[in-house]
C-alpha cells in the first residue's frame, strides 16, 4: 500500500527521509499530528492569546459565574465558551489548563523515559543479578495499578504539579524500562556492538552512543503513548481533587468543578474541558499509532 | 365539578387510610457509624437516635427544648436540678421505664468503651444522681449550672434490665436498639441502610409510616438522582448545584430553615512574630503577624462580599452573619448585623495598619466538609485581592486540614461549628482561651483568647436566672464580634427535598428523622 504512494527517489534515501515520507503517507496520522502541534501552538502561546488570566483571582468575578457560552460578562469581553462557578472564563481556563497537561504530560513522560530508559539499558548490559533485581523492581511496578500507585505517592507527597509530575515519573518509568531492555538485549550481541567491546569503550560510551540509538524507534513509540497516558493520568489525579490547586485548575479539575453541575444543564463547564482532553489523547494515540506502524520492520508488508 | 371534588375527598380518604401501612424511604447524606446512642457523637448517629430512643428533654423543630421522657424540670436548690419523669412509658420490649433507668444511663455515657467521640461531657457536671421515687430523680452540681436541662437533650435513655451489659456491637446488630421511641429497628446494615417499623405503643404523636427505609447515600448526585428517579421519598443536604433545578421541579418539594451551622474564617492569634503563611508583597516574612491587629482583620472582613457568597456560590442557601446565632434563638445578639461590604474602607484599614500595598496571605480550607467550601474560599481570595492582600487559596481533604489547622499551622482558614441554641456553647469552644483543664476551646484552632471574657462567662455559665444569662451572653459575645476574633461569613440553610405527596418539617438542628416527614394528605 505504502509502495504505491512512495515519492520518486530522487536524492539518496536517509533512514530519515524514508520515514518521513512513510509517515507523511497516512492521512490520518498527519491530521493527528496537525492537530497537536495547533494544541501545542494554543498551549505555549496561552498567556498572550487567552482573554483573561484564569488563574489571577484578582480578575476572577464571583458576579460572573457560571455565565452560558456566549454572554458578555463583567470584564465588557464575551465568553465564547462560558464561565465556571467562579467566574472563570473557560476558552482562556481550557488554554491555560492544556498548558498545564502538556507541559505534566511530556515532561513526565520525557523524565520517566530518562530514567526509565537508563535503567533499562544497564539491566540489558549488565545482566545477572542486576539485571535481575531491576527487572523484579519493574514486574512488582507493572503489577499495581497506575492510578492506585500514583494516589498512594501523592497522598504521601501531598498536591502541587510537581509532586504529580513525581508520580508520573514513578509509576512509568517502568515502562520504557522494559521495552528499553528487551531491544538492547537483542542489540547487545550485534556486531557492532563487539567491536565496540573489542575496541575496549567505556561502556558509558558503548551504552549511550552506540547501544541506545539502535534502542530509540521503540522508545519514541512508547514514549509518544506514554506522553497521552500521562495526560490522562494527571486528568485524572486532579480530577479526584489531589493534583492542581484549586486556583490553578488543569483539564482534570476543570471537568471536576463542572460535574456538580450537570444535573442542572450547566453542561459548558465539564463539557469543554472534556472535548480539548479527548481532542488531545486521541490526537496523540493516532501519532504514536502510526509511528509504531513505521517503525516496526515487522509491522511492514 | 361536584364529581370532581368527590374524587378528589376520596382520593384523601383513601390516601389517609393508605398513610397508616405505607412505607418511606429517605436517604441520608452522612453515613450513620453506630446505632450506640453512647457511643460517637455524630449529627447523623443522633438522629438516627432521636428515632430509636427518647431524650428526657427532647427539642423540637426550632431547638427549643421541649418535655420528653421528663414532663417537668426545676432547680430546686441552686445545685440541684429535679426532674419529674412521664409516667406509663415503656421500651419497645415492654419492660417499663423508671428513675432507676436513668441513673443507670447517666452511670453508663462516660463509660462506653472505644467511643471515639464520647458523650460524656453532657454528664460530666453531674456529681451525684438521687432516685427519690421511681418517677423522680434529682441530679447534684458541684456549682450552679443552668445548662443541665440543654446538655441531658443529648443523653438517650436506655434500660437497666436490657442494657445492663449490652455492647456497643449488639447495638448496631440490631438486637440491643430498644428504646423508647416511636421507631424500633429491624434490620441494619452498616453504611448502607437501616429499617424501622412504627412503634405502636409510643406515647407521643403517632409517626405517620408504618415502615421506613433509611438509605445513605453519600454521593450528592447520586441522592439527588435517587429522589428524581423515585427510588426514594425524601433526601436531605440537597446539593446547592441542583437548587435551580429542583425549585423548578413540580414533582419536588423543598423543606427549608436557617440552620444553627455558622461558617466563618479563623486566623491566627497566637503568634505576635511571623505567621507561617503571610509574606510582604515580595515574599519575605513579616516581622510581626498582621493578624494581632484589629484593623487587618476587621479590614479583612469588610473585604468580603458576603451577600455574592450567599446568592452566587451558596445559591440562596445561607444567609450572610456577623455572629454565631440566627435572630430568633437564645441570645442571639440584636444589632450585629453581617458586616457590610466596603473594598474602599477595607483598603483604607489595611493603610492606617502599614499596609497601603496589602500583603501576601494563603487561605487554607476544606474541600469536602461544608457545602462549597473550596469554592467559598476562592471567592473570598478573589475578594481580598482586590484590596490589595494577594491570596493563595488551598484547599484540603477534611481529615488533613482539620489536624493541621488544629496544629496551628495556618494563618488563616475556612472551618464551620453547629451550635446548641445557647451562646455559652459556641463562646467556649470557639472563642475563649484554649484550656484543658477547663475543657474549653477545643474547637479554637485560632486561639483567640481574651482573659476577662472567660472570666465573664463563667460568671454567666452558673447564672440560673434565664433572662439575666441571656443578657450576659449577649455582652460577651458583643465584645467577641467587636474584636473580631473570627470572621463570620453566613449560616447554613437546612434543605431536605421530598417527592409530591409527603411533606417535610425542616429541623434547625439538621437531623434527619421520619418523625419530620409525614403524607401530605394526612394534614
Amino acid at each position: 500500500m505504502s509502495t504505491t504512494t512512495k515519492t520518486p527517489v530522487v536524492a539518496v534515501e536517509t533512514p530519515f527521509r524514508r520515514f518521513v515520507s512513510e509517515f507523511a503517507a497516512s492521512k490520518i496520522a498527519m491530521v493527528a499530528l496537525a492537530v497537536f502541534v495547533f494544541i501545542a501552538l494554543i498551549a505555549i502561546f496561552a498567556p498572550w492569546i487567552a482573554p483573561q488570566n484564569p488563574y489571577d483571582l484578582a480578575v476572577l468575578d464571583i458576579m460572573d459565574g457560571r455565565l452560558e457560552p456566549g454572554a458578555i460578562g463583567g470584564g465588557g469581553y464575551v465568553h465564547w465558551l462560558g464561565t465556571d462557578d467562579q467566574g472563570r472564563d473557560m476558552l482562556s481556563g481550557i488554554m491555560y489548563g492544556l498548558r498545564i497537561s502538556l507541559l505534566v504530560g511530556c515532561g513526565s513522560a520525557l523524565l520517566a523515559c530518562l530514567f526509565g530508559a537508563t535503567m533499562g539499558m544497564i539491566a540489558a548490559y549488565a545482566g545477572g543479578k542486576t539485571d535481575s533485581s531491576i527487572m523484579r523492581v519493574v514486574d512488582l511496578q507493572l503489577s499495581f495499578p497506575a492510578i492506585l500507585a500514583a494516589l498512594m505517592i501523592l497522598a504521601f507527597l501531598g498536591k502541587g504539579i510537581m509532586n504529580v509530575v513525581i508520580a508520573i515519573i514513578i509509576v512509568e518509568w517502568a515502562y520504557y524500562a522494559r521495552t528499553v531492555r528487551g531491544s538492547a538485549l537483542v542489540e547487545r550481541n550485534r556486531e557492532y556492538m563487539e567491536a565496540a567491546r573489542c575496541l575496549a569503550l567505556p561502556p558509558r560510551i558503548a551504552l549511550f552512543n552506540h547501544l541506545l540509538p539502535n534502542c530509540l524507534p521503540p522508545l519514541i513509540v512508547v514514549g509518544t503513548m506514554q506522553i497521552a497516558r500521562a495526560i490522562a493520568l494527571e486528568a485524572t489525579l486532579s480530577f479526584l481533587g489531589l493534583g492542581v490547586p484549586i486556583t490553578e485548575p488543569s483539564l482534570g479539575l476543570l471537568i471536576a468543578n463542572g460535574f456538580e453541575y450537570m444535573l442542572s444543564g450547566k453542561y459548558w463547564i465539564s463539557f469543554y474541558p472534556g472535548i480539548a482532553l479527548l481532542v488531545t489523547i486521541v490526537s496523540i494515540n493516532l501519532v504514536g499509532d502510526h509511528l509504531r506502524d513505521v517503525l516496526n520492520p515487522r509491522l511492514k508488508k | 365539578m361536584r364529581i370532581t371534588t368527590a374524587i378528589c375527598a376520596l382520593g384523601l380518604m383513601a390516601g389517609a387510610a393508605q398513610a397508616q401501612t405505607m412505607t418511606m424511604t429517605m436517604a441520608v447524606g452522612a453515613p450513620v457509624t453506630s446505632l450506640d446512642p453512647h457511643f460517637h457523637q455524630l449529627s447523623p448517629n443522633n438522629a438516627v437516635a432521636q428515632m430509636v430512643f427518647s431524650r428526657l428533654v427532647g427539642t423540637d423543630a426550632q431547638s427549643r427544648r421541649v418535655p420528653d421522657l421528663a414532663e417537668s424540670w426545676t432547680a430546686v436548690a441552686p445545685t440541684i436540678w429535679e426532674f419529674k419523669l412521664r409516667r406509663g412509658v415503656r421500651f419497645h420490649n415492654g419492660s417499663e421505664f423508671t428513675a432507676d433507668d436513668v441513673a443507670f444511663t447517666i452511670a453508663r455515657v462516660p463509660n462506653v468503651p472505644n467511643s471515639p467521640s464520647s458523650f460524656a461531657g453532657f454528664v460530666r457536671p453531674i456529681t451525684r444522681v438521687e432516685v427519690v421515687d421511681s418517677h423522680t430523680i434529682r441530679f447534684h452540681t458541684a456549682t450552679p449550672y443552668p445548662l443541665l436541662p440543654l446538655d441531658l437533650s443529648n443523653v438517650y435513655m436506655l434500660d437497666r434490665e436490657t442494657h445492663q451489659n449490652a455492647t456497643t456491637e449488639q447495638f448496631n446488630a440490631g438486637t440491643m436498639a430498644v428504646g423508647t421511641g416511636p421507631f424500633r429497628v429491624v434490620s441494619h446494615a452498616n453504611g448502607d441502610r437501616i429499617v424501622f417499623d412504627r412503634n405502636d405503643n409510643f406515647y407521643g404523636e403517632a409517626p405517620g409510616f408504618a415502615r421506613v427505609n433509611y438509605r445513605m447515600i453519600t454521593n450528592d448526585s447520586a441522592r439527588t438522582a435517587a429522589l428524581l428517579a423515585g427510588d426514594v421519598d425524601v433526601i436531605d443536604q440537597v446539593p446547592t448545584a441542583d437548587l435551580a433545578r429542583l425549585r423548578g421541579d413540580a414533582r419536588v418539594s423543598l423543606a427549608e430553615v436557617l440552620g444553627l451551622r455558622i461558617i466563618y474564617l479563623s486566623m491566627d492569634h497566637e503568634r505576635t512574630g511571623p505567621s507561617p503563611f503571610i509574606t510582604d508583597n515580595d515574599g519575605r516574612p513579616l516581622a510581626q503577624n498582621p493578624m494581632k491587629d484589629i484593623r487587618v482583620r476587621r479590614a479583612l472582613s469588610m473585604a468580603i462580599d458576603r451577600n455574592a457568597i450567599t446568592s452566587r456560590v451558596m445559591e440562596g442557601s445561607a444567609v450572610p452573619s456577623g455572629q454565631f446565632l440566627p435572630p430568633g434563638v437564645f441570645s442571639h445578639v440584636p444589632g450585629i448585623e453581617a458586616p457590610a461590604f466596603d473594598a474602599e474602607g477595607a483598603r483604607r484599614l489595611l493603610a492606617e495598619a502599614g499596609f497601603p500595598n496589602g500583603f501576601r496571605i494563603t487561605l487554607h480550607g476544606p474541600n469536602d466538609r461544608y457545602p462549597n467550601d473550596g469554592r467559598i474560599i476562592q471567592a473570598i481570595g478573589q475578594m481580598w485581592a482586590r484590596v490589595g492582600v494577594r491570596t493563595a487559596v488551598e484547599a484540603q481533604t477534611w481529615t488533613t486540614f482539620v489536624a493541621r489547622a488544629g496544629r496551628q499551622e495556618f494563618s488563616a482558614f475556612l472551618i464551620g461549628w453547629g451550635s446548641n441554641p445557647d451562646g455559652s456553647h459556641p463562646l467556649r469552644n470557639l472563642t475563649s482561651c484554649f484550656s484543658r483543664e477547663r475543657g474549653w476551646g477545643n474547637s479554637n484552632r485560632g486561639r483567640y483568647c481574651n482573659e476577662a471574657l472567660d472570666n465573664q462567662l463563667i460568671t454567666a455559665m452558673q447564672e440560673l436566672d434565664e433572662s439575666r444569662r441571656e443578657r450576659q451572653l449577649i455582652d460577651i459575645q458583643r465584645a467577641v464580634f467587636a474584636d473580631q476574633a473570627i470572621i463570620p461569613l453566613h449560616i447554613q440553610t437546612n434543605i431536605w427535598a421530598s417527592r409530591r405527596g409527603f411533606v417535610v418539617t425542616p429541623r434547625v438542628d439538621e437531623s434527619t428523622i421520619a418523625q419530620s416527614v409525614r403524607p401530605a394528605t394526612m394534614r
